[in-house]
């Protein structure tokens, strides 16, 4: 039987440019050019008219590469393409380098009506920023925000990084004092993964070792907690409930649409890439592969995204998508996990305890075939 | 066909001599394989020979040729492996011939498998061919070699093809001199059967086919055979030549070189090396067999899943019809289960069997370090042999230990003698002696126990000779030496699979050198685990891995489905090749660690 799931409520759109390639970064992205990033607009344009997308979105979210370094018009065109999917209340969210963003970027983001923005702060510390390739400072990101405040986008979130090259404790801990001066709603703090073809793999660099990466996640969980910051999801922190309604939609395992090329997407039954050719999106902008999925590998997924949440899986949702109880299909896994003190079932959720989601790989380990 | 008309040979060479190639070249010329269907290492059939490049398997082929001098011969080819733990295949190959043609790469010259397999070949009175490939090398010496050929192993060399197998050069000439030089086979068609069996593989739908050389009398669909080692007795059901496809035949004649099926489902019943003949009409002598190879080196093969084992015995039962030097027995092991001690000819034979294993029976295996054999001479007088330093007795009932020597010739450049030599003395070898073979050549012979030269001699031994440096050897006995047994254990168990056996004065070192290897290779798990080796009960080095504090993805943003799921799919495939022991997760790497170590630096 299929996963049910009424209508698809969340849109990605992957903006695939970028104005210089950080070192660390895997995504599917390619060097800003005024005409390359027309024909992309075009060839966006065929795709979001080809496809069949209901009004209104839930969420729409906007990340890249780099969005803001199209030039304003092109921002512009994107925006207006996108504007008509969002409905009343609709979390609307672009992925902001402080680098790229003017005060003609920002009004255009405040006039269609852009709701929340995630900005690459990463780290303030520009020895770190020079060894990434990012060609910004803690101040830019501060006066980005301003930009953007000014213009009644409040709801920011920044993006840091940690267990970089040589970083040191206290080199993390001044980075994120520096983020929590600048008061963002949210954060979100990734540890680093050197990825296969990246500069930082070709150049041999190694995160730190994995004591002190631990280290840090501790320090960082603390943190931000006695700063006022909830711990939701293993990397991310909110004030006030101003969870990422988008990426919340990823953990409870909605289906989602992937827009433009190198976004991926998820519908009942399969998950899909598409192309991260720029040339083959030109020609086709509906390219993609799609990767079969059975009613197994949905259920192992929707317990993998969801044990990453504080607040856990809803047993009710995963019985409402498979017809069969969360209880009755991993009873085995259930016993032993329990057991060991690594999840616990309440109030009708599933969920890690602070030991299982600090090991949650081996955790979830037991609920693959 | 005319006996006088048939030419069994075979081709001997040292590794990437281009034997293989030759071989093709001549598949290709007597256009016994179209040319849609060529594809190099042709004769090389498994998925692992053609990924190593090597031959591990002899395989026999039929050919025909139409000779300059008019007439049309039958070849029987048999293509045999080059690297030295594979001299097994190399000498049942030659048992089934008449002649050898003898490849000598001419940028290279004569190496110490050149030497070994003349040898081999002059053993069985072959008539032997040389052949001088890849002239068409900006570096070849073709004519320095063929003096090489004739100053170190004595044969005339005025007449040798100069060859590229690669473009196919003067090949025709060796297919003249095959004709020419290498005799016709002799037996008598009238005579009673006798056949000898040089290889045999098992059919899931025929049972055994065995391959077999007429040496007199024919073999014909009816006839009832017996097998005159075991005394079987069968009714030939199928008969024929490869070609290299499977070609039927109601007859092979005296001379011929094929194979016949005659539904036998009990795999003990053919021996590779026994001889075939008529049930009604029984020869009275069987046929000399070979030179059994006896395995060098053990090591204990265990199924990762423990209900498998009954697959691996019979995965082992149908590879040792395929295998006839592969040896193994049933163990138990306290940290592994269920298992076999199976013994080799050396680390690559172990190494391609373990691989054969997995891939062709499609089992997951844990293989322990592996361990030569160890003589044990009791208080009382009594000797038993250990292949298992597991099951060595206690030291209090041990009067000494011996451990297997072996004389190893290394055939070296001027330049790298020192690189040799100093290699040599850290493996505890004796020097015997230096000779000059030829001009800027030399042959060194050090006396080394087998323990070291198994693990990674091979290996270093190219390395510090940039790859010029090459080595054949053979046992010569047992010597006495100051050996102990030492324990690894893991969270205060000791593991049985992961017991050494060390030289005392070498005891320290290897224990540190093993525990830190181990604390690398086995993953943190959810409690600390201290790692200690023991000699007789005295911990003499220690480690502890740390417990396991975080393992999650922590990156990859919020909608990376795909690469989270084949992350930890990658992580489970993972364990899956490790092996709970007590309490502790164990990966298959960390059972050879105590040979990863066995180096000098470390």
């Amino acid at each position: 039987m299929m996963m049910k799931d009424n209508g698809i409520r969340h849109l990605y759109v992957h903006v695939p440019f970028c104005r210089t390639i950080c070192f660390y970064c895997d995504f599917c992205r390619t060097l800003y050019r005024e005409q390359s990033a027309s024909q992309w607009l075009d060839a966006l344009e065929k795709e979001l008219f080809l496809k069949d997308i209901r009004v209104p979105q839930e969420t729409v979210y906007i990340g890249g590469g780099t969005p803001t370094c199209l030039v304003p018009e092109q921002l512009e065109r994107l925006l207006g393409m996108l504007d008509g999917y969002c409905g009343d209340g609709c979390e609307y969210t672009i992925e902001v380098n402080p680098e790229t963003l003017t005060e003609e970027k920002a009004d255009i983001l405040a006039r269609h009506g852009i709701n929340r923005a995630s900005i690459g702060y990463q780290t303030s510390d520009p020895r770190m920023l020079a060894l990434m390739n990012r060609h910004h400072t803690a101040g830019d990101v501060r006066h980005t925000m301003e930009l953007l405040r000014s213009r009644g986008i409040t709801n920011l979130s920044l993006d840091i990084m940690y267990s970089l090259p040589g970083q040191t404790m206290e080199d993390l801990q001044e980075s994120v004092k520096d983020a929590l001066d600048m008061r963002p709603s949210h954060l979100s703090l990734y540890s680093l993964t050197i990825e296969e073809h990246t500069v930082f793999a070709k150049r041999g660099y190694q995160p730190c070792d994995e004591e002190l990466e631990a280290d840090m996640y501790e320090w960082i969980v603390r943190t931000l907690e006695s700063a006022g910051y909830e711990q939701y999801e293993i990397s991310n922190f909110a004030r006030s409930g101003m969870y990422s309604r988008h990426n919340t939609a990823y953990w409870e395992y909605r289906n989602f649409h992937g827009i433009s090329m190198g976004a991926s997407g998820k519908a009942s039954g399969f998950r899909y890439d598409n192309t991260k050719d720029l040339k083959e999106y030109l020609l086709d902008p509906l390219k993609r592969e799609t990767i079969p999925l059975s009613e197994r590998d949905e259920m192992f997924e929707m317990v993998m995204m969801g044990l990453r949440m504080k607040r856990g899986m809803s047993l009710k949702r995963f019985e409402e998508c498979f017809g069969r109880s969360f209880v009755s299909v991993y009873e085995k896994q259930l016993e032993k996990l329990i057991a060991q003190n690594m999840l616990v079932v309440t109030d009708g959720t599933v969920r890690c305890t602070p030991e299982g989601l600090e090991i949650l790989n081996t955790v979830l380990e037991e609920f693959l075939d | 066909m005319d006996q006088k008309y048939i030419r069994n040979f075979c081709i001997i060479a040292h590794i990437d001599h281009g034997k293989s190639t030759l071989a093709d070249r001549i598949l290709e010329m007597t256009d016994t394989v179209q040319q849609r269907d060529m594809k190099n290492q042709l004769l090389d059939d498994m998925e692992l020979e053609r990924e190593r490049g090597i031959t591990i398997k002899l395989n026999a082929v039929q050919l025909s040729y139409h000779s300059k001098d008019g007439h049309d011969y039958l070849f029987n080819l048999i293509d045999t492996p080059g690297h030295v733990d594979f001299s097994y295949e190399v000498s049942r190959s030659l048992a089934a011939c008449e002649g050898a043609v003898l490849v000598v790469d001419a940028t290279q010259g004569v190496q110490a498998q050149t030497l070994a397999n003349t040898y081999l070949a002059l053993d069985n009175n072959l008539e032997i061919l040389p052949v001088i490939n890849k002239i068409d090398m900006n570096n070849a010496q073709p004519d320095f070699v063929k003096h090489e050929i004739e100053n170190i192993i004595g044969l005339d060399c005025s007449e040798a093809p100069m060859i590229s197998a690669r473009t196919g050069m003067n090949v025709d000439q060796v297919l003249e001199q095959i004709v020419r030089s290498i005799p016709a086979p002799g037996g008598d068609p009238s005579a009673p059967l006798q056949a000898l069996v040089f290889d045999s593989f098992y059919d899931p739908y025929r049972g055994v086919i065995a391959l077999v050389r007429i040496r007199e009398g024919s073999l014909s669909v009816g006839d009832k055979i017996r097998f005159m080692a075991t005394g079987a007795e069968y009714e030939v059901l199928e008969a024929g030549i490869r070609n290299p496809r499977e070609v039927p035949l109601r007859t092979l004649g005296c001379g011929d070189v094929g194979w016949f099926a005659a539904s036998i489902k009990s795999i003990q019943d053919v021996m590779v090396g026994d001889t075939v003949t008529s049930a009604a009409r029984p020869a009275a002598e069987p046929l000399e067999g070979y030179r059994r190879m006896n395995p060098m080196v053990y090591c204990g093969l265990y199924p990762s899943d423990a209900q498998k084992y009954g697959d691996l015995r019979d995965a082992l039962d149908k590879l040792k019809l395929n295998d006839a030097s592969l040896v193994y027995e049933p163990e138990t092991s306290q940290a592994l289960g269920f298992g076999f001690r199976c013994g080799f000819l050396g680390l690559l034979h172990m190494d391609v069997i373990q691989e054969r294993l997995e891939r062709e029976y499609n089992l997951d295996l844990i293989a322990t370090a592996p361990s030569v054999i160890y003589h044990c001479y009791l208080s009382d007088g009594t000797m038993i042999a250990v292949d298992n330093p597991a099951k060595m007795p206690d030291f209090s009932k041990i009067d000494h230990l011996e451990e297997p020597y072996v004389k190893a010739d290394i055939m070296v450049p001027d330049t790298y003698i020192g690189a040799v030599m100093d290699l040599c003395q850290n493996k505890r070898g004796i020097y015997q002696s230096m000779e000059v073979i030829d001009t800027g050549r030399n042959m060194i012979t050090y006396e080394l126990p087998l323990s070291e030269i198994i693990f990674d001699f091979f290996d270093r031994l190219k390395s510090c000779s940039k790859g010029y440096a090459s080595l054949d050897y053979e046992i010569i006995g047992y010597r006495k030496e100051d050996l102990v047994r030492m324990d690894i254990l893991l969270n205060g168990e000791p593991v049985d699979a992961l017991s050494v056996i060390v030289h005392r004065g070498d005891a320290y070192r290897r224990g540190s050198q093993i525990t830190v290897r181990l604390k690398e290779l086995i993953p943190k798990q959810q409690f600390e685990i201290p790692v200690q080796a023991a000699v007789g009960g005295k911990v003499i080095a220690r480690t502890n891995i740390k417990s396991l504090r975080k393992n999650v993805l922590a990156k990859c943003y919020g909608g990376d489905i795909s690469r989270k799921k084949k992350l930890l799919e990658k992580q489970k495939e993972g364990k899956k090749r490790m092996k709970a022991v007590g309490s502790v997760v164990i990966p298959q790497e960390a059972f050879m660690a105590v040979l990863s170590v066995n180096d000098d630096e470390g």
